[in-house]
């Protein structure tokens, strides 16, 4: 009887708490979806904006942070990939394992502000890139490293030991160990990891919003060091004038926008685990 | 003449023993924990040599040293020799590559990579260099008759590998290994994870492996060594307390500790 009781109570806990958060998230959503929807028009999201974003639509800014996190994953991720399997494959010692726990542990605590201001000084400053979406990029890549090092770690280290001690017993080195057993087996992991480290990097504003992006008048950059606008900041230029409703609703649009944008990465994500996870299994 | 009176000879000789691997004075420890003491002993060629022992006592320890898969252990200290192709391999052998191929290795539960039956079978010999077309199939064919797999795979070869039963995916793991084309085939406890059915397939398949390759085998199933064994040798807590040919080891053990545990399989050793 007491048994029952028990497991009525611990089963209410785990109800309330998954019930809270799907509340919490259909609510926010709903609210995004009520209020965005009526901004959506092809105009909005294929037009440029005017007048400080409260004419016309968000094409450059969709444009401007697509381009700011794929440049960013295409420079992060292989960079944690390699971190991770450097981690795993090649620091023996524990106290070194140890350093490098704390060194990605205190990058993913970094405020995201201070990547900002980091940039500012050091690549705007120190290195006269002036404003650059590149950079931008390249801040964004450093915070999203973390994510995708810690995730693609622990997919390397679930890999049975008996994978690489089958491959290395037939002669082979250990780089191709890492090719063919430890990459297969871990990108699913480092994708996971991407995926994560992307929805944070699209919806960041401190970090780049002193070295990447420019408020208005900005189109498709055409080189590096060029200024590029983004949802985020975009958001943040049209909830300062709060007092124009049309402002106000493009910015509920922006901002539907965006999470759509989030979703689909995901959704994409999950199809390419999907499809992975079909040649190898 | 004289070549006929050689021959006789050679035939009356009860058998032409050849030593593949020889290893004396083998010490190893891992840490302050001294796994090997003083191993000395040699692994006849063609011929199914079998480690007997209780658990823990090293012998696959001492199976590891033959290929160093040990070399990546933590505080690991290796002393003595281990001759093979007249190389200390302990220390004389740099590339580890051309050492784990003429050693192959097969481990206790079968480890089947995630891909197809061909993948598997080709999966370590493609690393070594490039086939064609008609040399995959080839080799895969080979391998897998060499393994008594073929009847059952030949029309699925792209199936999973995981598909198959543990059996039969122990049976793949050896044709992976054999693809290499190893002198000497290491087992590991091969079939401690396999029904008594599938224990029998890979004690046949041992027999007529050994006609090409010298099959190095760690067991503590005595009966399995009764059955299969050429040459036995019996390691408790680190040292080799006895070894001999088959019939000899079993029908008249010489020490103490041997007859213990081939009576109960009781160690006194310790």
């Amino acid at each position: 009887m007491k048994r029952n009781v028990k497991n009525i109570a611990f089963k209410s806990v785990i109800w309330t708490a998954a019930l809270v958060s799907i509340v919490t998230l259909l609510f926010l959503i709903s609210t995004l979806i009520w209020k965005g929807f009526g901004a959506i028009t092809f105009d909005f999201i294929f037009s440029e904006s005017k007048n400080f974003g409260s004419e016309g639509g968000i094409i450059y800014q969709i444009i401007g942070s697509l381009l700011l996190t794929l440049c960013a994953a295409l420079i992060s991720f292989p960079l944690a990939l390699g971190v991770a399997i450097y981690k795993s494959e090649y620091i023996k010692k524990r106290s070194l394992q140890t350093i490098t726990d704390t060194i990605v542990f205190s990058l993913n605590g970094i405020p995201s502000i201070i990547f900002g201001i980091f940039g500012l000084i050091f690549f705007v400053n120190v290195l006269h890139t002036g404003i650059s979406w590149f950079v931008g990029s390249i801040i964004l890549a450093i915070m999203i490293l973390p994510t995708i090092i810690l995730s693609s770690y622990q997919s390397i280290i679930s890999i049975p030991i008996s994978y690489r001690e089958n491959a290395m017993a037939l002669g082979m080195t250990q780089w191709q160990v890492i090719r063919t057993v430890i990459i297969p087996r871990s990108i699913d992991g480092a994708f996971t990891g991407l995926l994560l480290g992307l929805a944070r990097a699209i919806g960041e504003t401190a970090p780049i919003m002193f070295i990447a992006t420019a408020f208005s008048g900005v189109t498709f950059p055409r080189s590096l060091v060029e200024p590029v606008s983004t949802l985020p900041t975009h958001i943040l230029a049209l909830a300062q004038q709060a007092t124009n409703p049309q402002a106000l609703e493009n910015a509920w649009g922006s901002s539907l926008v965006l999470v759509t944008l989030v979703f689909m990465f995901s959704i994409s994500a999950l199809v390419r685990r999907i499809q992975y996870s079909k040649i190898n299994y | 003449m004289e070549t006929n009176t050689a021959l006789k000879l050679n035939m009356q000789t009860p058998e032409k023993m050849e030593v593949c691997i020889n290893i004396s004075n083998l010490n190893v420890s891992f840490d302050t924990t001294h796994v090997l003491k003083d191993i000395t002993l040699d692994f006849q060629k063609n011929k199914v040599n079998c480690i007997i022992g209780p658990s823990g006592g090293g012998k696959s320890t001492l199976l590891r040293s033959l290929n160093r898969m040990n070399d990546d252990a933590e505080k690991i200290k290796t002393s003595g020799t281990v001759n093979f192709n007249n190389q200390n391999i302990l220390n004389g052998v740099k590339n580890l590559t051309q050492l784990r191929k003429d050693i192959g290795m097969v481990f206790q539960s079968p480890c089947v990579f995630p891909k197809s039956i061909v993948e598997n079978v080709l999966f370590g010999i493609q690393q070594h260099k490039k086939l064609t077309k008609t040399e995959k199939k080839a080799i895969t064919e080979k391998n897998l008759k060499a393994v008594a797999l073929w009847p059952e795979v030949h029309n699925r070869l792209k199936d999973s590998g995981t598909s198959l039963s543990i059996g039969q995916q122990q049976r793949l793991c050896i044709a992976r290994a054999l693809a290499i084309a190893p002198k000497v085939l290491l087992m590991d406890e091969p079939t401690s994870s396999l029904d008594p059915i599938a224990t029998r397939s890979i004690e046949n398949l041992m027999e007529q492996l050994k006609e090409q390759y010298t099959v190095i085998l760690v067991t503590h199933n005595i009966a399995q060594a009764k059955r299969i064994s050429d040459h036995v040798f019996f390691i408790c807590n680190g040292q080799l307390i006895e070894s001999g040919a088959k019939n000899a080891f079993f029908n008249n053990p010489k020490k103490a500790q041997t007859i213990s545990y081939l009576q109960d399989e009781t160690c006194i050793c310790r």
